[in-house]
This record gives structure tokens, sequence and C-alpha cells, in this order.
């Protein structure tokens, strides 16, 4: 019998003015699965997570998370469907004049739903699993971007989602991190979550992916398991691994 | 498409534009409302952190400001008076002008370039590095989360502001008058008090209308000051450059409000 997915965009289309960046998404996101979406630079993978979240609505197509119907979800629907799915920013898009620790606190605090010294442990145990706690007392901007990047994946974290989004995890990080990142996106899905990865980074999605898609031109070409991804006879895929094996081997020479 | 039909095109668009602004401040201000009671207990923190800023912070410019202005208005019409034999009045305008209009009219001028372009920009800030879009995919509203604290710390500390600004006003006349009308200041100050005396017919009740008023004045200012440049952070895109629009525009419009409201309600208290 078929899973129902967790998450399932059908024929989304989204442009800006004159410019069409979905034209015509399809994806599915199984149960425990982690699917890595690959592509360009501004090809529009991180306007497909923003639908998903309901933060941009599409010009037309289907985007649900379980039964919710995202385009047309109110505020209290679009709200049960920002508990489910966490959406870890580029950025970190930490609250600047917050703390690291206030900052992991903060959905629990706004949620109103445990005491305070359940909330105090709760980010305390998150914050030493991703050996985040010396920073604690820093503010965002007095840390270095591998730990934003890790103080605002605890903040996701700290919600329990059945699904996290990723968006492009290893921006600006130098190798030794992005590995790290990769290690932790690993621990964050241990269980039945689900995520789904945007990255034009390959050796994080070959060491993260159940599944990879390539985007391109408003929509995915060439969805398959890593291996089979990586023999593919697609043109566009290929020149989109050759490009990243050139680039490698360039750095390496 | 010609000049002409382009320079109508664009200016229609400016005027959307505004209206859609203005819609927005005012969704702004009911929402924030709206949330007060249910969301405050869960804000006082940010709430305290910024009754700081918009009190304390603003304090010595509003000090400096107010007793320079208290000077330079009993200097000017002092001279005048004094040509009729009359320079001892100067204290009963002075008073009623400052806590009337003059007073709350300066301290809104100093809050929307100190307290309000300061809240535009940290929150345009927020807008353009996606710290907003986070708060939204925490399921936590940006306008109670920002804006209620802010509009409320606003609208309590500046009437006391406005209020403190009067007194250092009316003190920096009194240097004027002792020094360079030879009023005397025992003079001076019981006729600031007396034209500042509540009027038992008057429809505020026992307390001093001119105060009152000014109060009230203040009071919407602020509102104004703090609605307007939340609702023009929230709408910051674009960058840095989106952010110093959001500013420049959250001051004009801060200003140009002021004015108009401040003239209406003036003709609504005192015709």
């Amino acid at each position: 019998m078929a899973t129902v997915p967790l998450i399932e965009l059908q024929d989304v289309r989204k442009s800006f003015g004159e410019k069409k960046v979905l034209r015509g998404m399809s994806l599915r996101v199984e149960p425990g699965e982690t699917l890595v979406m690959l592509g360009r630079s501004g090809t529009g993978k991180s306007v497909t997570l923003k639908t998903i979240v309901g933060l941009l609505r599409p010009d037309s197509g289907k985007v649900r998370v379980g039964e919710v119907d995202v385009a047309r979800a109110g505020r209290e629907a679009l709200s049960e469907v920002r508990r489910r799915v966490a959406y870890v920013f580029q950025t970190g898009a930490l609250v600047n004049w917050l703390t690291v620790r206030e900052n992991v606190a903060l959905p629990l605090v706004e949620r109103r739903e445990l005491d305070r010294a359940a909330i105090r442990q709760k980010v305390e145990q998150t914050l030493k699993t991703f050996e985040l706690l010396e920073a604690a007392d820093q503010y965002p901007d007095r840390i270095s971007g591998g730990m934003r990047k890790r103080a605002a994946l605890c903040r996701v974290l700290v919600q329990e989602p059945a699904v996290i989004l990723y968006d492009e995890p290893t921006a600006g990080l130098d190798p030794i991190s992005s590995r790290t990142v990769a290690e932790q996106i690993r621990q964050a899905q241990e269980g039945e979550r689900s995520a789904l990865v945007v990255t034009h980074d390959l050796d994080l999605a070959f060491a993260v992916a159940d599944r990879m898609a390539l985007h391109h031109e408003g929509h995915l070409i060439e969805t398959a398991a890593p291996e089979a991804f990586k023999a593919s006879g697609n043109p566009i895929v290929r020149q989109f691994l050759d490009a990243h094996a050139a680039t490698s081997r360039g750095a390496s020479a | 498409m010609g000049a002409l039909t382009r320079t109508i095109a664009d200016r229609g668009r400016d005027v959307r534009e505004g209206v859609l602004n203005a819609g927005f401040g005012l969704t702004v201000l009911l929402r924030s409302g709206a949330r007060m009671v249910p969301d405050l207990r869960l804000r006082w923190r940010f709430f305290l952190d910024q009754l700081i800023v918009c009190g304390l912070t603003p304090l010595p410019v509003v000090g400096i400001v107010g007793v320079f202005t208290g000077m330079l208005l009993a200097f000017q019409v002092g001279i005048e008076l004094q040509a009729y034999g009359q320079a001892e009045r100067i204290s009963d305008i002075l008073g009623v002008i400052l806590f009337r209009e003059m007073g709350p009219f300066m301290t809104a001028m100093i809050l929307t370039a100190s307290v309000g372009a300061g809240m535009a920009a940290e929150i345009g800030t927020m807008a353009v590095s996606e710290e907003l879009d986070g708060l939204e995919c925490l399921s936590i509203d940006p306008v109670s989360f920002l804006c209620l604290p802010r509009i409320l710390a606003l609208a309590l500390m500046a009437p006391l502001l406005t209020f403190v600004g009067n007194v250092l006003a009316v003190l920096g006349g009194a240097i004027v008058c002792r020094t360079q009308l030879s009023v005397p200041a025992g003079i001076y100050f019981r006729n600031v008090v007396d034209s500042l005396r509540a009027d038992p017919d008057s429809p505020f009740g026992v307390l001093p209308e001119e105060i009152l008023s000014g109060a009230l004045q203040a009071l919407v200012f602020a509102i104004i000051i703090a609605t307007v440049s939340c609702a023009s952070g929230l709408r910051a895109s674009g960058g840095a450059i989106g952010v110093g629009r959001a500013v420049r525009g959250a001051v004009v419009n801060c200003f140009l409000l002021i004015m108009v409201v401040g003239y209406y309600m003036s003709w609504l208290l005192f015709r």
C-alpha cells in the first residue's frame, strides 16, 4: 500500500513579475526519507521550500503537507503546518538581539506548553548535543557561521518537527565545517524524521540523501537513489555532475 | 509610453503605494491592539527594554531641545511684548504655547528622528535578513513580537518626555526673561502656573486643559510614530538600500502625519 507523503507538490508554478521561477514543480517527500534537491544557484530551490511552509503562495498548483493544502490554508492551519515542518534558513535567521540560548528557547517559550524548568532542560540538552553550550550566552553576530547554522538547527529541533527543510546548509562553510553539518543533519534525521535538503554541494548531497533530484528550469528532473543518480545518463545531470568533478580536480591539483 | 503618461503612471503608483502603506500601518496597529492582552505577559521583557529605548535614550536630547526652545520662544516673543511694555505677559503665553502645542510637537519630532528611525531600521534589517521569515516559520507573529512592545512603550513614554521637555523649556524661558527682559523670576513662574490653572468650567475637569491636551497629543503622536516606523520596517525589502528607504519613508510619513493630525486635534480640542 502506498504511503501518504508528508509533503507533496503538484504542478506548482510561481513567477515574480516576468520571471518564471517554478514551472510545474512536482515532488514528494515520504515519511522517514531525506530528499536532496540539487541545482544551480538562482534556479528557485529556495522558492520551492518557501512555498511548502507558506512563506510564498504559488500562482497555481497544489502544495500539501499531510492533509493540509498550504496554498489555501488559513492562519491556524498554517501555524499547524509550521509546527510539523521546520525551516533552517541559509543564514540561520536567528534573532540578533537574543542570545543563542534565548533563540533556541524561543519557540518553546512562545508556545506556552512547557514550564520554565522543562524548557531550560530541553534547551540545554539540545545545545549540549550540538556542542553549543559554550556559546549559549553569546549573540549571533559574535559566533561563526557554522555555529549560527547549528544554533538554527537546535532552534528547530526543540520543536520536534516531522520534517526539516534545509536551505543551503553548507553555504559559506569550509570543508571541515561542511562535513560536520552533514553529520549533524544525519543526527537530526534519526528516527522517522524526514528532510528536504536544498543544496548545490554534491558532497553533502551524497552524504545525507536517500533520494536525489536535480532542479532545472523550474521543475525536477531525474529523481533517483544516490548511486542511480550518479550513474544517470541524463545530459543535464551529467553536466552538473561533471562540473562538480572538474571543480574538485582543479581544487586538488 | 510618452513622458507625460509615464509621469502620471509613476505618480499613480506612488499614490497606490501610499494607500497600501497606510492600510498596512492600520492593520499593524489593530493587530497590536488585539494581541495586547493575550501577549503582553510574554513580551514584558522586550517591553521593558523598549521603555529604556523610548524613554531614557532620547531624554538628553529632549531636555536640551526643551531648554533652548523655551529660551528661543521667550526671546522672540518677549522682545515684541517689551515694545508694548507687556514683557511680564510672556510667561502666560509661554506656558500655554509650550504645554498645548510646542512641547508635544517638538518631542514628537525628536522621537521620530531618534526612536522611530531606529525602529524602522531594526525591523527593516530583520526583514531583509530573513529574521522575520524565521519568526513566521516558528509561528510567531512579527507584529505581536516586534511592534506591540514598541508601540506600547512609546505611548507610555512620550507624554512623560513631553512633560519633562515642557518643564525644561519653562526653565529656559525663565533664564531669558530674567537676563534679557528683566522679568523677575517670581512673577514669571507665578504667571506660568496661573496660565495652567484648571478652569472649573473646562470640559477637561479638574486638571489643567493645556497639560491634558498636550499629553493627549503626545500619546497620539507616539502611536503614529511607532506604528508608522514599525510598519515601514516590516515592508522593507532589497537589502541595505531597502532598509534606508524604509527609514526615510518612516521619518517623512511620521512628520507629515504629525503635522496634519496635530492641526486637527488642536482644532477639535480648542475650537
